[in-house]
């Protein structure tokens, strides 16, 4: 999988790689250009009559190899580092849209921050790899095989083999160092990570920290950390800074070989002045793709290893798909709905979430929902919207099977209210609408106003504008609560399920948008789950979840009659005095 | 505790701060002085090679000769990788010390900054301000510091060893800088405002991306897959075009500035042909000239990327400081009267409060609850109950009226003995990383008998029993694996722990089953038996034994009383309970 994405775009953008090596080697050989001129213009101004016009043209060669550099550098940069780019915001796409398509089971197994760490750590260190990696590279084989071929041809070979005597031990050092230097930075990475943590906790925990005045404690135990990723850092540049200094020496032994021993050549005659000068420049030359082997190296260990981080997650398939191919037709569905001995365990679990449920919700009708934490009510929620797959012929609408709708079908005709309440940073407006914007205003206006929501929008100063902002902050739990309960009223779906949506709000309130769901649910199912028996009011009937199993069926009265489970709820919830303000209210 | 310097620019602050170190950094500079000059003492030495040597042929002997000059030029480069090394190092001490001791300062400083400003300022943000920003500034005080020193230097050794080796010459190399300035200075201010483009950029898709991964369960239920889709790709490609214009930027600065060093030795050669000629001078100083205006233009170039550095600092420092400023507002925890026990009898007299200017969440509040007593507050959401609780623990200043502890005002106390008197329980509770025993003693010194009996009395012993390490066991992801019960009994170990004289709980409205809910109420009648306790109740079930109740509505209190008396008023107290 991760070998075809990077293939798929080589495939489709090889050619930019093609370019920029052309160019790239063309800037090369033109850099090589200028110490040759140089050592030649020498030469001739060294001669007892000096040939000017020799002269002017070897000077116009170099400014016109200055150009050539400058234009074709221009242009490989464009093609290679514009390719990694390129390649960036391809690979950003791409995992957009593979985490699109992951399952809610993906998520429940992985923070926020760690997939975040995909889209911006690695996908930039793959990046780095294709982009200054790889010019890096090309260009230091470029500058390095010109160089040196230049200096054996027309130089001396003899010269060329002492003075890059040296080398070798430049490369051996770099490698060791460099390895050091990377553990040690690895170690100043991970302090930094441990120092984030500890201040994300902290802030997060500010309330309780203030509240146990935890104020002074707080940075002393911070001080630790904070000096512990100091000396990690001076730990890291005690050996990160011998390194460019060794390279220099080794570099010095060269320059001084060709000092020496060049000089030498030229009083023999064996090589002009003009040849020692170029010389100098040629070592110069190589002298600065040497130096970068360290970074080079880095470079691709970062990019090897955040690339197969990147493949790891490419890798994971999709674990709810549509098994039929989308038709695109998008039938409004009756709404109803039958479970036959539905029986479901999450993956990796032993226990069953639900066992041998059965169901028959007719159009129209409201099924109550109840149980304690862990007794599968989410999970039936979780299955009917296929949040996780389910075994053919347990779960079906109006008679077909859910595996055999769309998934975009399927959903489509679910209004779903979930328990938590999570809002997009964006206006009240598109959160009730959700970025579809086949639904007038006038449809918005409703439906929040059936979730008792509009009053207080009304009250905010921008209104349907007002921006909700870090997962909706400026928003007490029960107003998002009512938006979420409007965006599902919205669509008017043929099924409604409200997973314990009514928490938050107090039971006034409650009571108003039970009131006006009844009136929109009027010949459209519904799925009321809760942990208040208040919020089932409105059920024509009620099961009762313990340990996946529905322990008890009928309607309120009927449960409250039989010494089960329900009744026990019943009364834990309500006192002897409020059960007689409910019947107060019945009769 | 004003600091003048508060409008100052953040550059000049930030070297500030570097003042205590200045004897390390005048080391440091000593040390690239000493190098600078045997960077520049080597084209020298080649000059005298080149000029007396080979093209002279002066006899060689003792110290002028070939092998001499060799060793000396190997001295040189010797000594100043020695000496740089040495530089480095002091200069990365010198920068960590002063980095160290801001994360210090921008930690403690936001521990007591207030949750007024808190709020303002989103939690991403503080974070961003104490990690990355910090760290963005180590560049700028390990490389930049020094290294601006060195160019400047470097810059004015060349300057000074042309000019006496030949003015001239140094004139015709000279003429291309002011073009080289230009070009400069017209595409820093491109790159300048591509940066910014840049960085606003990917802050969104950042952003983006979290929120929709976070919300991926909704995305995908509400069939969004396409819509999202389709704004990221739009984020993305806007990303793509302002980075492809900062390649093409990056790629043109630094060449041009190449060939116009091409051109400086170009116009040497031109003009120095005809002085070679007519015997004014010498080969190897012409050629010592090439080198020096290579090297001259390496500190420009360094200088030119420095900037970009320096730029990204400055930023950063900016939004650091932005958090410092806010100096005068932050919380006292020095002066005030000191009360080591306070008693617990509270009253609210014509309390006013809004979090926003006139918006007032708070009108003319007054209550009193004696010491020991349960006191209850019912309302809708958003008739104020929950601010109550932030004004009580002093979280914000109330803006009229006053509260009273024991009699005395609320802001004559010292803020961290009131504090430490109340123990405040939100709806979703916060727990540490760390073993549950941690999360109950905080770190405090609190011997193990205590926190034990804070488990039995909390009812938190009895799932706290079933873990394989009992109270050692540690908290995983911010105590995701307990439920949202068990969070909140251990709240409440944590606060019987303390043992404050005011407990105050915020009810969790969140998913409790019934079992759990017991053990809560089972708890919450042992912590409220011998101190006072202010209960926001977001149930009616739960508040009937309280001394008080007192409803409110839209910021007022509007019924007051104990269970019976309110019902008798067939107010909406009785109302509510009705429903």
């Amino acid at each position: 999988m991760k070998n075809r994405i990077v293939s798929e775009f080589l495939r489709k953008y090889w050619t930019n790689y093609l370019w920029g090596t052309v160019f790239l080697l063309l800037c090369v050989s033109m850099e090589a250009l200028s110490p040759r001129y140089l050592g030649i213009i020498i030469d001739l101004l060294k001669a007892p009559v000096v040939d000017t016009h020799q002269v002017m043209r070897y000077v116009g060669r170099i400014l016109l190899a200055a150009l050539g550099v400058f234009a074709t550098r221009f242009i490989w940069r464009y093609f290679i580092m514009g390719n990694a780019r390129n390649m960036e915001c391809f690979l950003r796409m791409k995992l957009f849209r593979h985490l699109q398509q992951m399952s809610v089971d993906f998520y429940n197994n992985r923070k926020t921050g760690d997939l975040m760490a995909y889209a911006i750590n690695d996908i930039g260190a793959v990046r780095q790899s294709f982009g200054p990696g790889v010019s890096l590279i090309l260009n230091g084989l470029g500058m390095g095989l010109i160089s040196v071929f230049s200096m054996a041809k027309s130089v001396n070979t003899r010269l060329t083999l002492f003075a890059l005597l040296p080398i070798p031990f430049v490369v051996f050092i770099i490698v060791r160092l460099g390895g050091t230097i990377q553990k040690r930075f690895r170690t100043v990475q991970k302090n930094f990570a441990t120092i984030s943590d500890r201040i994300q906790e902290n802030i997060s925990g500010i309330r309780v920290i203030k509240t146990y005045v935890q104020e002074e404690d707080e940075v002393g135990r911070f001080d630790v950390l904070n000096d512990r990723m100091k000396q990690s850092n001076i730990n890291m540049v005690r050996v990160s800074s011998i390194l460019t200094p060794l390279i220099q020496i080794f570099f010095g032994i060269s320059f001084t070989i060709n000092l020496i021993y060049g000089s030498s050549l030229v009083r023999a005659h064996e090589i002009s002045l003009g040849d020692f000068v170029a010389f100098n420049g040629y070592l110069a030359m190589i002298m600065r793709p040497v130096i970068s082997i360290g970074r080079i190296i880095n470079i691709f260990q970062r990019g090897m290893a955040s690339y197969k981080r990147l493949g790891e997650i490419f890798e994971v398939e999709p674990g709810i798909r549509d098994e039929i191919p989308p038709s695109g037709s998008m039938e409004r569905l009756e709404g109803n709905l039958s479970i036959r001995d539905l029986s479901f365990r999450y993956p990796g679990q032993e226990e069953y979430a639900l066992k041998d449920i059965n169901i028959n919700l007719k159009k129209g009708r409201i099924l109550g929902v109840i149980g304690r934490t862990g007794s599968g009510k989410t999970t039936l929620v979780n299955l009917l919207l296929r949040l996780y797959n389910v075994e053919p012929g347990k779960i079906l609408l109006d008679g077909k099977d859910i595996n055999e709708y769309s998934l975009e079908e399927l959903r489509e005709n679910i209004g779903y209210v979930p328990q938590d309440n999570f809002l997009f940073s964006d206006s009240i407006y598109e959160n009730v609408r959700y970025f579809n914007d086949r639904y007038s205003d006038d449809e918005i206006k409703s439906a929040v106003q059936s979730s008792m929501i509009y009053q207080d929008i009304m009250e905010f100063p921008d209104q349907f504008e007002t921006q909700i902002g870090e997962r909706g902050a400026n928003l007490s739990g029960g107003q998002k609560q009512r938006i979420s309960i409007a965006r599902a009223i919205i669509r008017h779906p043929p099924i409604y399920i409200l997973d314990d949506a009514l928490s938050a709000v107090d039971t006034r309130t409650e009571g108003a948008i039970l009131k006006n769901l009844k009136r929109e649910m009027e010949g459209h199912t519904g799925i009321v789950i809760a942990h208040r028996i208040s919020a089932l009011r409105k059920a024509d009937e009620i099961i009762v979840l313990d340990h996946g199993r529905i322990v008890e069926q009928g309607t309120h009265d009927e449960l409250i009659d039989q010494e089960g489970l329900y009744r026990e709820l019943y009364q834990e919830q309500y006192g002897q005095e409020q059960r007689e303000n409910m019947e107060n209210e019945a009769s | 505790m004003k600091h003048p310097e508060q409008k100052q620019h953040s550059l000049l602050r930030l070297l500030k701060m570097s003042r205590p170190y200045w004897k390390v950094i005048l080391g440091c500079v000593v040390c690239v002085i000493a190098v600078n000059g045997a960077e520049l003492y080597k084209p020298l030495v080649m000059q005298k090679v080149i000029d007396d040597f080979l093209v002279a042929d002066k006899p060689q002997h003792g110290f002028s000769s070939i092998p001499a000059m060799g060793a000396l030029y190997m001295l040189l480069i010797a000594g100043s990788s020695v000496l740089s090394a040495v530089q480095i190092n002091s200069m990365t001490w010198v920068g960590q010390k002063i980095i160290t001791d801001l994360r210090r300062t921008v930690f403690s400083h936001i521990q007591r900054m207030p949750l007024s400003l808190l709020d303002k300022y989103s939690s991403g943000r503080l974070i961003t301000r104490a990690t990355n920003d910090v760290e963005e500034l180590s560049e700028m005080f390990t490389d930049v510091l020094i290294d601006l020193f060195k160019d400047v230097f470097l810059l004015i050794g060349i300057v000074v060893i042309m000019v006496r080796l030949d003015w001239q010459l140094s004139l015709i190399g000279f003429a291309v800088l002011p073009f080289i300035f230009l070009i400069t200075n017209f595409m820093k201010r491109k790159m300048k405002a591509n940066f910014v483009v840049i960085k606003r950029l990917t802050g969104r898709i950042n952003g983006f991306f979290a929120e929709n991964i976070s919300g991926m369960k909704l995305v995908q239920i509400f069939n969004m897959q396409r819509e999202k889709e389709g704004e990221f790709q739009e984020l993305n490609d806007e990303y793509y075009r302002a980075s492809l214009t900062r390649l093409m930027l990056h790629s043109i600065l630094r060449p041009a500035i190449e060939i116009f060093n091409s051109l400086a030795i170009a116009l040497l050669v031109w003009y120095g042909m005809g002085r070679i000629m007519n015997h004014t001078l010498d080969i190897g100083v012409l050629y010592a000239f090439t080198n020096y205006i290579k090297q001259f233009f390496d500190p420009i170039n360094d200088l030119a990327e420095k900037y970009n550095i320096i730029q990204s600092a400055v930023v950063s420092a900016d939004r650091i400081f932005e958090i410092l400023n806010e100096e005068d507002s932050l919380e006292d925890y020095d002066s005030g009267m000191h009360l080591e026990r306070l008693q617990g009898e509270i009253e609210f007299r014509h309390v006013w409060f809004a979090y926003e200017k006139e918006d007032w969440v708070l009108k003319d509040v007054s209550f009193r609850i004696q010491k020991g007593q349960t006191a209850a507050f019912v309302g809708a959401t958003g008739a104020g109950k929950t601010t109550i609780i932030n004004l009580i623990s002093r979280f914000y200043q109330v803006q009229k009226g006053e509260i009273r502890i024991d009699g005395v005002n609320i802001n004559d106390i010292n803020l961290k003995d009131l504090r430490r008197n109340i123990s405040v329980v939100l709806q979703d509770v916060f727990l540490f990383s760390g073993s549950i025993r941690d999360n109950i003693t905080l770190s405090n010194d609190i011997s193990d008998e205590t926190v034990a009996e804070a488990l039995e009395l909390s009812c938190a012993d009895a799932f706290i029993d079933e873990l394989p390490h009992k109270m050692d066991e540690m908290v995983m992801e911010r105590g995701s694996t307990f439920s949202a019960g068990q969070r909140q009994l251990l709240a409440f170990a944590r606060t019987i722990a303390h043992n404050p004289a005011i407990f105050v709980l915020d009810e969790a409205t969140a998913n409790i089953d019934t079992k759990t809910e017991k053990l809560i109420q089972k708890s919450i009648e042992n912590i409220s038996r011998d101190r006072t306790t202010l209960i926001i109740a977001h149930r009616l079930s739960t508040i009937r034994n309280a001394d008080m109740i007192f409803l409110m509505r839209k910021g007022r209190i509007v019924e007051s009383g104990n269970h019976e008396s309110l019902m008798e008023l067939g107010g909406y107290y009785a109302q509510l309970n009705a429903v």
